[in-house]
């Protein structure tokens, strides 16, 4: 044995420590992304670690020939454990009830391997070197080791790499100081070949999963939704995910859902039918928000409705409902209709630039969540809504959930008030939102008169249902509150506040 | 606070926190070393952008007496009002309204507005001075003509105006980064103990009686435009005192509450509180008494490009009037009582000669200086400061996500030089761009008028950088990132300072007087108030005294 050798059992020390503390940090992180409350991740996770390693170390005894054998096959078993952790804890958050057990499993067999290397390396070296010595290098490049891991991980791997390939690529270091030892001490080592082999292929294994990392967290992002994720598409506005689960297609928009086709007939039926059923002379129709089709589909079963024109930012939203089989299933082909003309627009920018009039006004923006869209829900904007009604004409608004908003619902109420419009609040229930509100709004001089029978084949609107839905029941009963304008902006503050409870 | 010290702290720590992210990079290998050591190699920032600010070049033709070609061209012109600014376009929209059509503004720039001039790229028109009004106050009726004329004001609702809500700034408003977090307001209140709340509250308690009081002349204590304000001693005298001075005296040294009063004379006059007189630090808070039918009291009217659009709305009514790239040099009133203008051409390097019956002075006294070096006038030209500023435009993709309040209209940071950035984009009405544009406001105030403004004239582009940058990476840690473009203008007489002694000054007095009933003057520094509404009306009565005066 040449006198390089010691050094470079130094160096695997070193390695060794600098990856132990890695894996130990990756899964504390991975767990208080995915269980919350850090403090106790963390402490929970580093106590378990150290634990294990004492186990580790307490074993170490029983490991009496062949120690850098063992050694290596520890080390190569540590950098595959290692390495594929992350990918693992991640995979099984979702489909898993007992998370814990397997991120503390994984944890503790992580912290015994970790906890055998330096026991056994100390006594592969502990004829090369006086005991001092021997003890003093070690635990130096021991503790060096921790301290880079514990500065390079939150400053350089997490924002570059992020977790998952950070843990490949340690793991792919582990493996290499077994390979390197391998290498160095040929002749000292049993099976030899078959080590070599099987730490060349951990590393092919390692680099498979470094490079297919990418792949892997977007996986996991299907697997916080509950459902196959059959699409998804990022347009400058928002990313759409599509997700399918028992012929069930639900759309979400940044996270939100937007309807489950289970039951957004409920929901399409209630903001088309009360309003549209009661005009009909209504010819002009206009839909703002709503790029799914799914309002335009029930407004076209009206034969009186010459034209239909639909207003939505984003045209990655109404092209892929209009050219997905499966959408276009599910909203009968609507915005390729010949009556209804399709606009991308800024809904605030275009309807200031209108003088067209229509007879009934469709509102379909997402919630008030943000001061971006709270400006469509203000006195102005519904100013603008009002000059582009006809003077018969009506306008419905989906305007988020009474019950458990009542202060954001009624509010619109008041700001649709506000600017000379007689209102009529109702609600129903649509299982995947819950308890939903909508308010019609009409010139006070032509006051909205509720219509007497509805189309044939309506699943949920009748003449009896409307008149549910027009009873507001205590616990979603009118509230005072002021008027939504630009320059105050109070929607989006209740709206925050109502839905923080809830979410 | 020392502005100074705040650079150098920074910067060093920047310094050292960079030298120490390329050892660590070295250390680790290979692997990042790469990407460390190539960011480090680039300029410290790597950020584009412009140096300019008002033609001073030009202005300097004027105080260096620079040999001009001889007049080529006479023309004649009943009244020539100099300057383009706010009084000047005031001015002339008066003489318009009451049928005089006989009348020329010039302007040295290529463009009117004066220091409500404004900047536009490809994300937004934006400010590059002046950027807001307050709501007026009820009996100021000139004014709320004018806001109604222009549809600031779109109608009256039980004898109250009704504001244009595209024009009331939108919510949400101000926010302060304070103690580690951004709060709603720009009144410190996060972290703040109590017994400074209990000060902050009797400070408001304060000006809230004064903002009410009438002297005993009739005439509101504090009023706007600063000349109908009372004329009582008892409340004049506050202009012998400074602020601080007259803070301390009253026993206020909560050192939140002096910092926000700090920053309220640096965000409206350029000056620290030493040096701005109590009568005009108490002015700011109780002389806004405007109610409206729609907004809170001293609610704030704003646009994309600040006061930019209210210059636009006046210049187009006056479009046939206004000449621009012309500099008056030299005033004389001639013994035929015609007042001879001489007027370089900056452009086509030309002289001409304007015969006027009268003259409108709306530009700067420290101009007038030089414009009437043949002509006597009784003051003190040096009782005049003008406060050095720098704005800089900060083009972003993405805001660095922050603990609290969310991007308002006005952004300010506690304890910093700036008095913060203002959002350009706020009253977009389309769902927000990624990209926005900001604009952040230096005054230049850690010295003498003289000496800030040498120094901001010699500083270069990456030096501004270097002064601007660690405040901005305060604010938004790693927004250095985000920023595609800054560009600094430099305003070098900025706005006029109302210091001790200044507004209530006999010097003052003789300074607005016309000359011979030939030559009339109509500035904000003739108001001591560098603020819109001073201008509107510096106009309009440099402008009704041209109207009585016999031709």
């Amino acid at each position: 044995m040449n006198k390089k050798l010691p050094a470079l059992l130094l160096i695997s020390v070193f390695v060794v420590a600098t990856c132990g503390l890695i894996y130990e940090l990756i899964a504390g992180t991975l767990a208080s992304y995915l269980l919350g409350d850090s403090v106790t991740q963390f402490s929970t996770i580093i106590g378990v670690y150290l634990f294990s390693m004492g186990i580790g170390s307490w074993v170490s005894k029983y490991f009496e020939k062949n120690i850098l054998s063992w050694f290596i096959q520890i080390e190569i078993l540590v950098g595959l454990v290692g390495g594929f952790s992350a990918t693992i804890l991640f995979l099984v958050f979702e489909s898993i009830a007992s998370f814990r057990i397997v991120l503390y499993g994984f944890v503790s067999l992580t912290g015994i391997l970790v906890g055998l290397e330096i026991p056994l390396l100390m006594r592969i070296l502990k004829d090369r070197y006086e005991f001092k010595d021997l003890v003093s290098r070690v635990f130096t490049f021991d503790y060096i080791g921790a301290l880079l891991a514990s500065l390079i991980f939150p400053l350089l791997l997490i924002p570059h790499l992020g977790l998952v390939k950070t843990a490949y690529l340690f793991g792919m270091l582990n493996v290499a100081v077994a390979l390197i030892v391998c290498i160095s001490f040929k002749k000292q080592i049993k099976a030899v070949n078959y080590l070599q082999t099987a730490s060349i292929i951990s590393i092919l294994l390692l680099t498979i999963g470094f490079v297919y990392a990418d792949k892997i967290t977007s996986f996991s992002e299907s697997q916080t939704y509950s459902d196959t994720i059959i699409y998804t598409k990022s347009t400058p506005y928002q990313r759409i995910i599509l997700t399918k689960k028992n012929k069930i297609l639900r759309l979400f928009l940044n996270g939100n859902l937007q309807f489950s086709s289970d039951d957004e007939y409920r929901y399409h039926e209630a903001l088309v039918h009360p309003g549209l059923q009661a005009l009909p002379f209504a010819k002009n129709v206009l839909v703002m928000g709503g790029g799914d089709g799914l309002a335009v589909r029930e407004i076209l079963k009206y034969p009186n409705v010459s034209s239909v024109t639909l207003v939505d930012l984003d045209k990655g939203m109404t092209s892929l409902f209009q050219s997905n089989k499966i959408l276009t299933r599910l909203n009968k082909n609507s915005l390729l209709s010949p009556r209804v003309k399709v606009i991308n627009a800024d809904a605030f920018s275009w309807i200031k630039g209108q003088h067209r009039k229509f007879d009934f006004i469709v509102i379909d923006f997402p919630d008030p969540s943000n001061y971006a869209v709270g400006k469509l829900y203000t006195n102005s904007f519904y100013r603008l809504v009002k000059d582009l009604l006809t003077p018969k004409g009506l306008m419905v608004i989906q305007s988020t959930s009474p019950y458990v908003a009542p202060k954001s619902f009624w509010t619109v109420n008041k700001t649709l008030e506000s600017v000379g419009l007689k209102t009529i609040p109702y609600h129903n229930y649509v299982p995947s939102f819950g308890e939903w509100g909508y308010i019609m709004a009409t010139r006070p001089e032509n006051p909205y008169k509720k219509p007497l029978q509805y189309l044939p084949g309506l699943k949920f609107i009748s003449k009896e249902s409307f008149e549910l839905m027009l009873y507001f029941p205590k616990d979603m009963s009118k509230v005072e509150t002021d008027i939504n304008k630009l320059n105050n902006q109070i929607l989006v503050k209740y709206f925050e506040d109502e839905w923080a409870n809830i979410l | 606070m020392s502005g100074q010290t705040f650079y150098k702290d920074q910067v060093n720590s920047f310094l050292k926190r960079r030298a120490f992210l390329l050892r660590l990079g070295l250390v680790t290998g290979g692997i990042f070393l790469n990407g460390c050591y190539q960011k480090a190699k680039k300029n410290a920032y790597n950020i584009s952008g412009n140096l300019i600010g008002p033609n001073a070049k030009a202005g300097h033709i004027l105080r260096d007496k620079t040999k001009l070609p001889q007049p080529g061209a006479v023309k004649k012109v009943k009244t020539l009002i100099v300057g383009g600014g706010i009084s000047g376009l005031s001015a002339g929209r008066w003489l318009k309204q009451n049928g005089e059509t006989d009348f020329e503004i010039i302007d040295l720039e290529n463009y009117v507005g004066g220091n409500s001039h404004f900047g536009q790229n490809e994300v937004t028109a934006h400010p590059l001075g002046a950027h807001y009004i307050t709501v007026a106050n009820n009996d100021d009726t000139l004014l709320l003509d004018f806001l109604h004329e222009i549809n600031v004001i779109t109608h009256y609702e039980n004898k109250l105006p009704f504001y244009n809500e595209y024009f009331l700034t939108f919510d949400p408003e101000e926010r302060l980064l304070i103690n580690g977090e951004w709060q709603e307001g720009l009144v410190p209140d996060f972290g703040v103990p109590p017994a400074d709340k209990k000060q902050i509250k009797a400070f408001f308690a304060e000006v809230e009686k004064l903002k009410n009081t009438k002297g005993s002349d009739g005439k509101f204590l504090f009023q706007i435009p600063v000349k109908e304000s009372s004329t009582d001693e008892s409340i004049r005298k506050l202009d012998q005192i400074s602020f601080d001075q007259y803070l301390k005296a009253k026993g206020f040294n909560s050192k939140y509450l002096l910092w926000y009063l700090n920053y309220a004379c640096k965000d409206d006059y350029g000056q620290k509180a030493t040096k701005i007189s109590a009568w005009a630090g108490l002015h700011y808070f109780a002389s806004r008494r405007g109610t409206s039918a729609n907004a809170e009291q001293n609610a704030i009217i704003t646009w994309p490009q600040g006061n930019g659009w209210l210059v636009q709305q006046m210049q187009q009514k006056l479009k046939n009037h206004i000449k621009t790239s012309q500099m008056c040099c030299e005033l004389e009133i001639k013994s035929n009582g015609k007042v001879h203008a001489l007027i370089y051409d900056v452009q086509a390097h030309n002289t001409q000669c304007i015969v006027a019956d009268h003259v409108i002075l709306a530009t700067p006294q420290f101009v007038n200086n030089r414009l009437l070096k043949d002509i006597e006038r009784p003051i003190d030209y040096q009782q005049f400061s003008y406060s050095p500023w720098l704005v800089a435009n900060i083009t972003l993709d993405q805001l660095p996500s922050a603990k609290g309040t969310n991007l308002c209209w006005d952004n300010v940071v506690y304890n910093t030089p700036s008095v913060g950035y203002v959002n350009a984009t706020q009253q977009q009405l389309q769902l927000a761009e990624d990209r926005k544009v900001f604009t952040y406001y230096l005054p230049l105030c850690d010295h003498e008028p003289a000496i800030s403004r040498l120094a901001a004239y010699s500083r270069s582009y990456e030096q501004w950088l270097a002064i601007v940058m660690p405040e901005l990476e305060l604010m938004h840690p790693g927004i250095s990132n985000s920023i595609e473009n800054i560009d600094f203008w430099i305003w070098g007489h900025g706005m006029i300072a109302p210091t001790k002694n200044f507004i209530w000054s006999k010097n003052l007095q003789q300074a607005r007087k016309s000359m011979a009933d030939k030559i009339f003057f109509a500035h904000t520094d003739l108001s001591g108030i560098s603020i819109f509404e001073e201008a509107f009306h510096q106009g309009i009565n440099a402008a009704k005294q041209v109207l009585n005066a016999k031709s």
